[in-house]
Order: structure tokens, then sequence, then C-alpha cells
């Protein structure tokens, strides 16, 4: 079964833009100049039940605006969404009961009362019964470890932990799909280690699908097997994490530090018959090879090298998830 | 009922909230309750002055008042929502608001109630007494009731022109002043229509009722049959206007737009 199912969706923006000089304020009074602009352009994807997909790209891309018409809170301009059987902005009341929302920037807890009276509140918002809410809370409780806050109001918890306690408020109904918008944004790494395990097991304890957008990418390669990336409006890739990486890894790099002087023509001609390049960082005089994913040859540049030279250190690095997608963007998908 | 129990919920929460800061709140109940007795002595000084006007009488024109104060003091309570462009609006609470299963109208409403303002009431009702055992005015048994009929009509005629206005933000991005200087119009109910010039008098009664909310209903106690069928058309005019907000209420989420992060 697919918990979102998304159809040629897209979401135009009216922009409006003021001309220059007092004479153009008078203009802008009664013809204003406007573009629309496409938030998000004709997407379609489907995410099953149970599934966790990270949804990336750089600000402005679209992510908010996709989120937000899933979660019912903007009408699409065109194109059809249906998030677990349900139009989300057509059937809002009834619909937002099937869904927890974590807005990274926004809080959902009320400022000035304790942490467990805003639960208790959104127990009775989303008419939870009380058995319900034990068995499942107590356990969410636990294991995001805020027992200790709940008697506190919300505005003298620090960052991670109202973090934490947004996230089991958004949980409280224990919802089949759960929306994640930056949810780690600016934790420190414990409090990102707590929040990754504990959505794992609430996706292996509940089947919860959970859709993440996040700048931090190793949020996405700790939980999302499945990437969605967006660049101005467009989907750009939409297929397993592993796949991109192999897909646009490029290669490995192997640095070298020696102990003598070294002569980069020299090793370039050691290595011609392999896939090599050499660069040289002036600077601390390491030598590199960038070379493809054939680990012969990675083996064999090293071999050679080690033998020509004496070598103080030697480093193999594989690009990362995040110099991987800086690479997509700078570089366009083509 | 899921409504009712709701409203209830938050009130509790209301309470809470304001038992948190115990100074703030004493000191907050002092200062509303001296506001309303400077308030009493001001109206009771200002009118003494006015002795007929337009064959209302000082007294009576005090009772339009105290009535005014009634429904005015309800209204300031549940719909406060002269920040609602800036608040829900530019700052984007109107994402969370849209999250949960609750009308988004009823949770601004519940989220910005301000109970304190319920002391006006209490004013507005002295102010009545005092004006109406002057005038030596006679009840039926069931005029009471007709009261309560008439407050929540004329709270109902406040409280949609008031998300009416609010609705524009869903249009217009920028702020507008629209609300403080309904605020001001608002007031012109609390003085009988008939001493304002015709076109005041329609835009009073059709466009922007507020007459409906002090000289309208309170002309049914005064007991000028003149005035009989606004004070019972005050009801409707409450409903229709009521339920017109809350539909283009709902046209206006629609047209949200949502705050960038």
């Amino acid at each position: 079964m697919n918990a979102i199912e998304v159809n040629g969706l897209r979401k135009e923006f009216k922009a409006y833009s003021s001309r220059s000089g007092l004479s153009g304020a008078f203009r802008d009074l009664f013809t204003r100049n406007y573009k629309i602009v496409p938030a998000v352009n004709d997407i379609s994807f489907n995410v099953k039940q149970g599934e966790m997909v990270g949804y990336i790209g750089e600000n402005g891309a679209g992510k908010s605006t996709t989120i937000k018409m899933l979660t019912g809170i903007l009408t699409p301009t065109t194109g059809g969404i249906i998030v677990n059987g349900m139009n989300p902005h057509k059937e809002r009341e009834r619909f937002v009961q099937t869904i927890g929302v974590v807005f990274g920037q926004r809080s959902q807890l009320w400022w000035d009362i304790a942490v467990q009276e805003s639960f208790r509140l959104l127990k009775k918002v989303y008419k939870v019964s009380d058995a319900h809410y034990n068995e499942h809370m107590d356990h969410v409780i636990k294991t995001l470890d805020i027992e200790p806050l709940l008697d506190k109001p919300v505005r003298k918890l620090s960052l991670g932990q109202r973090m934490r306690c947004e996230l089991a408020a958004a949980l409280i109904h224990n919802p089949p799909l759960l929306f994640l918008d930056e949810p780690t944004i600016g934790l420190d790494v414990l409090v990102k280690l707590k929040i990754r395990e504990f959505l794992k097991e609430i996706n292996e304890k509940y089947n919860t699908t959970i859709l993440l957008t996040t700048h931090d990418l190793t949020d996405i390669e700790a939980l999302c097997e499945r990437v969605i990336m967006l660049d101005e409006g467009n989907i750009i890739y939409d297929g397993a994490l592993k796949s991109l990486k192999e897909k646009w890894g490029e290669g490995k790099e192997i640095s070298f530090e020696f102990l003598e002087k070294a002569d980069l023509q020299h090793l370039e001609a050691l290595t011609n018959d392999l896939e090599a390049k050499w660069e040289l960082d002036e600077k601390d005089q390491i030598f590199t090879a960038v070379t493809g994913d054939d680990e012969e040859a990675v083996s064999q540049i090293i071999a050679r090298t080690v033998a020509a030279y004496k070598v103080r250190d030697v480093k193999i690095n594989e690009p990362s998830t995040e110099e991987i997608i800086r690479n997509i963007y700078e570089k366009g998908m083509a | 009922m899921f409504y009712v129990r709701m409203f209830f919920q938050y009130v509790a929460q209301y309470m809470k909230t304001r038992l948190e800061y115990r100074a703030d709140l004493v000191v907050e109940l002092f200062s509303d309750l001296l506001f309303q007795a400077v308030n009493l002595i001001f109206i009771l000084v200002v009118f003494d002055h006015t002795e007929f006007l337009n064959g209302w009488s000082r007294d009576e024109i005090i009772f339009i008042y105290g009535f005014f104060l009634v429904p005015f003091a309800l209204f300031s309570s549940f719909f406060n929502i002269w920040d609602f462009n800036e608040r829900y609006i530019v700052k984007g609470e109107m994402d969370r608001i849209l999250t949960r299963p609750i009308h988004s109208l009823f949770q601004v409403i519940l989220e910005r109630m301000e109970l304190e303002s319920l002391f006006g009431a209490v004013t507005g009702l002295a102010v009545m007494f005092y004006a109406g055992s002057r005038l030596n005015l006679e009840f039926n048994w069931y005029d009471p009731l007709l009261f309560v009929v008439l407050v929540l009509g004329g709270v109902l005629v406040y409280a949609g022109i008031f998300v009416m206005i609010a609705c524009i933000s869903f249009w217009a991005d920028a702020r507008t002043s629209i609300m403080p200087m309904m605020y001001n119009i608002g007031n012109y109910g609390r003085y009988p229509v008939d001493i304002y010039n015709k076109a005041i008098r329609f835009v009073l009664t059709w466009i922007l009722p507020f007459a409906f909310v002090g000289v309208y209903p309170a002309a049914y106690f005064l007991g000028r049959e003149e005035w009989y069928g606004y004070s019972y058309m005050t009801p409707v005019i409450g409903i229709v206007f009521f339920t017109l907000s809350v539909f283009i209420w709902n046209e206006g989420v629609k047209r949200y737009r949502g705050a960038g992060n």
C-alpha cells in the first residue's frame, strides 16, 4: 500500500516585483508587476507504507512547499495528492488525525506550560484514549529520555530537550505517517544520534512511514534507504541512496605524503597505464591520485608509489554523500 | 460535543498558564478591576453633562452604553484576533494550526482568548442596573433570556466583522491598519444611531452593523417600541454576519501561502 501518492503536483506563487524610484512606486500602485514562479514543478512520486525517505535539496528547492502540500497546509495549484488514502487539503481535519508533523523551526508545544500539560491537551485534541496513551507514550517518553523534562515549562528547555519533546508530541496519536522538516537542525551529535535511533525504532515497531527533510546528510545516511532530490522544483533523483553513490561517486582518492622529495611527472609516468590522475597540493606537499572504483588499480597505484618513494602517510578517501550531492548541484545532472 | 469539550480544555489550560505567573495574575486582576472602576466613573461623569440627545435621556444613553459593554467584553475575551496577521500569517503560526484536527478558526480563537476582558461585562451590568433603576424599567420574566440572546447576537456581529477583517490577511500580504480603525467605528454603536446622519446610520445598520451591538438591542429593554423590529433582528444579523465570515475564512485558508522558513 502506498502511504503517499503524488501525481503531477505543482504549486505556483505570484512573486511581485517593484519598479525602481518614486515614479515606479506610483505605477506599482495601479499595476503591479508579477511573475508566476513555480515552487514545485509537476512532480510525481509514491512512498510505500513503512518506507523512510529522505527529501533533500538546497534552500528554495521546494522541499518545504511540498511538505506543506502533503500535510494539507497549502493547496496545490494543480496535480493530485493522496496521502493515507485522503486528499490532505479537502479533508484536512480528518486527514491530520493520521499524520504527525515536526517542523524543526517551529514549536508545536505551548510555551508557558509544562511539557506534560501540552501532551495532555494534544491527547484530547487527537482524541487518544487513556489506555492507548499510556501504553504508547510511556515507551516514547522512556526512549527519548524526556521523563525528567515533563514538569518543566517549554520555555525553560534547551533546544535539544525541546526537540525530543516535539518529537514525542508529534507521536501522541501514534500516526502511521510522520513528516519531519529539519528535525535535527542545530542539535548536538548526541541528541542527533538519540533521535535517529528512536526514529529507526518506531519505524520497525509500528511500520511508520517517515518523510524527512534535512540539510544534514548524515541523518539521511543513517536512516533512509531512498532519497528524493529536488532542484528548482523538479525531482532530479529518486532512488536508493546507495546507487546515488555508485553513480555519482567519482572513485577514490589516494593521498601520499613522502619523506623525500617527489616529482609529479615521475609519479604520472609510474602509473601511466592505470586510470589515475595526479594532483599536487603545493602547500603541504601532498600528492593525490584520483582513480576510479577499480580496486586493482588502487592497490597497483599504492604498490608502485611505495616502491618508488619512502612514504610518511597514505590515506584513501571515498567521496562523502555531501560531496556527491554538492557535485550534482554544481555540475547538474547531465 | 467535541468542540465544547475542547473549549473547556483550553480554558483550563489558559487558567493554568495564568497561574504559572502568580504575581502577574494578581497585578493584572488588580489593574483590570481598577480600569473597570475608572471606566465606570468616567462614563457617569461624561454623561453627566448631556441631558437629552435627540429624544434620548441621559439615563437611556447610559443604559445603552452599559448594554454595549457586555457583548463587547465577550467579544474581546474570545475574539482577540486583532494581531492575527502578524502572529499567524507573517510568523507562520498558521502552519501549526492547520496540522491539528480542529477547525482552524476555532483553534485561533481558543489560543488567543483573554478571559480577563470578561470583567468588562461586570462593569456593563453595573452601568445597566444603575441606569435601569433610575429609569424604573420594568422587566418580564423572559427578559433575562432575551438579554442572553441579544448579547450573543451582538457578539456574533462583532465577531463576524472582525473575522472578515482578519481574513484580508489571506489575500493581501501587507499589514493593514484596518483593525484599529474598525475598533473606532465599533464605538459608534454605543450611541443612539438616530443622532447620526442617514448615510452613517445605513452603514452602521447594514454594512458594518455595529448598531446591533448597542443601541438596537438595548432599545428593547428601554421599551422603545419604534426600534423593536431592529432589536429582534439582532440575532439574525449576528448569525448572518458570522456565518458569512466563517465562509470567507474557509475560502481564505485555501489561499493561505504559508511563511517561508
